[in-house]
């Protein structure tokens, strides 16, 4: 776990990472090519999906599927906090501005305001898909190794690309560390992040730039080292990562179905869905 | 900041299946250019260095206009280059998409504004400090203000073309309501400029060799020195 972290509502890297390397459940034992493709399938249906119902249902079942991980709710309850913060802002505006039904409005100087009915109903929507593939993004990181992780990079993305992915993943627990630090010494002067825009302005230029500087600093001890041990660039992975079994490869299918049959509902033939 | 909020499903399938290839060919223009020259491992591990801190910089809220952050993008393209700082956009977002911080469909139509966000910064600090002589911290503010304010237009653009999925506003009423959110965008650009110009500054006087690449051409026509 972190010595600390930035809020209780972003999550914490090193405590994904001790959930993915220590847990025990029917998901931790799940092959990690599985999880992936179900994350694309999770993300498409949320995609694709438009009633709220069904909604709530992917949301309900992205759910049972973290708590089948044995994972802990209220972390996860602290942690939906930014997804939710961003989807708020981002329609509070449509909420007034959605042609639809009052639900409840008032006058202010002449003009009247009003949340709609559909405005609320895009936003509940929204919040649904959000929360639903947040759910399942966390579960996958907290139930998978890294050296699965970094498996899966290493064979799906160009090598440049991967060399990068895995050596900022392993950097992150001690950047995140040391912009912590940063923070709580200017905490411990007394100082906060809104002081006007001159010394607001000179407190970040300070804070970033030495964390770009001992970053710049540690990269390079790190590159000195790994390539004083054979590093070229290749990054070597040793995790031996299975096939997936009969049972992966069915519940790919089962999902990939679900996401085909919802796309075609969508687009072809409407009354599907309702008659369902 | 410049990065799309929006979480999954926000944009229909067809948006983000187009802004994902739109991404993806940026990527593999990055990953060409990367190709090119022989990349160190030293710059490698810079580049995921500056993906790093730039993720953590990027999770620091600050309780401004109901609560912003920087995402130093503009940085990231002055100290690591167009081809690894797009890499390292696209890292950000994939990191960021994992925790919430942004959807997984969302990850093409961020990257689009990124990668914006890293060239331009690169080039018009290349440009400015190599062509007009300016000094470290006017060509990093003009840099970043620049870029982060056509970041912004690309933000408009993008959701505006694209449209929110199951809203019924038209697409001007949806771009009506994003210039707010651009307004902010550029305002805090102008905060993050400053920022980014001091941050420069700063590098250039501890650690000017960062700056070698991105200053090149200064290294045969000296730029003015800084306070110059």
């Amino acid at each position: 776990m972190s010595r600390r972290s930035y809020s209780k509502h972003i999550p914490d890297f090193r405590l994904v990472t001790h959930y993915g390397e220590s847990g025990r459940s029917v998901v931790h034992s799940a092959n990690p090519w599985t999880k992936a493709v179900l994350l694309v399938a999770v993300v498409s249906l949320a995609t694709v999906l438009t009633d709220i119902v069904l909604l709530t249902a992917l949301f309900i079942v992205m759910l049972a599927a973290y708590k089948l991980a044995r994972l802990p709710l209220g972390v996860l309850l602290g942690w939906f906090t930014l997804p939710v913060m961003f989807v708020v802002t981002l329609t509070m505006l449509f909420v007034f501005t959605e042609p639809g039904d009052e639900v409840v409005g008032l006058d202010l100087l002449g003009t009247r305001v009003s949340i709609s009915d559909n405005g609320v109903i895009l936003m509940a929507k929204l919040l649904l898909r959000a929360l639903a593939v947040v759910t399942f993004s966390l579960t996958l990181f907290m139930t998978t190794k890294y050296g699965q992780i970094a498996g899966i990079a290493h064979r799906t993305l160009p090598r440049a690309l991967a060399t990068m992915f895995l050596l900022s993943y392993r950097f992150l627990f001690v950047t995140s560390d040391e912009v912590t630090d940063l923070l709580d010494a200017m905490h411990a002067r007394n100082g906060g992040l809104v002081k006007g825009v001159t010394r607001q302005s000179r407190l970040f230029a300070s804070i970033f730039g030495h964390a770009f500087i001992h970053a710049f600093e540690r990269a390079e001890r790190i590159s000195k080292a790994m390539e004083s041990r054979g590093f070229s660039g290749e990054f070597p992975t040793v995790e031996r990562l299975p096939r997936p079994s009969a049972r992966g490869y069915v519940m790919m299918a089962v999902a990939f179905a679900a996401v085909a049959f919802s796309a075609y509902c969508r687009y072809f033939d409407q009354e599907l869905m309702r008659w369902l | 900041m410049a990065h799309i909020h929006l979480e999954d499903g926000a944009f229909s399938p067809f948006w983000v299946i187009v802004w994902s290839l739109v991404a993806a060919g940026l990527v593999t223009l990055a990953l060409i250019i990367i190709g090119r020259k022989e990349t160190s491992p030293r710059k490698l591990a810079i580049a995921a260095m500056c993906t790093s801190v730039g993720f953590a910089v990027f999770q620091v809220s600050i309780p401004i206009f109901g609560g912003i952050h920087l995402n130093l993008t503009p940085l990231i393209g002055i100290l690591a280059g167009p081809g690894l700082g797009s890499l390292a956009a696209l890292l950000i977002n994939v990191f960021s998409a994992a925790v919430g911080h942004g959807g997984w469909g969302m990850i093409g139509a961020n990257t689009v504004v990124n990668v914006v966000e890293v060239a331009v910064s690169y080039y018009v600090y290349r440009l400015v400090r190599t062509r007009f002589k300016l000094d470290r911290f006017a060509s990093g503010l003009g840099a970043a203000v620049v870029a982060l304010s056509l970041s912004a237009v690309a933000i408009v653009a993008i959701v505006g073309i694209s449209g929110i999925q199951d809203s019924e506003q038209t697409k001007e009423e949806i771009v009506a309501n994003m210039v707010v959110i651009a307004v902010v965008n550029i305002a805090v650009g102008v905060l993050e400029g400053v920022v980014t110009g001091y941050v420069v500054s700063f590098i250039g006087r501890v650690r000017p060799d960062l700056l070698r690449d991105t200053e090149g051409v200064a290294e045969k026509d000296p730029a003015p020195a800084e306070g110059a």
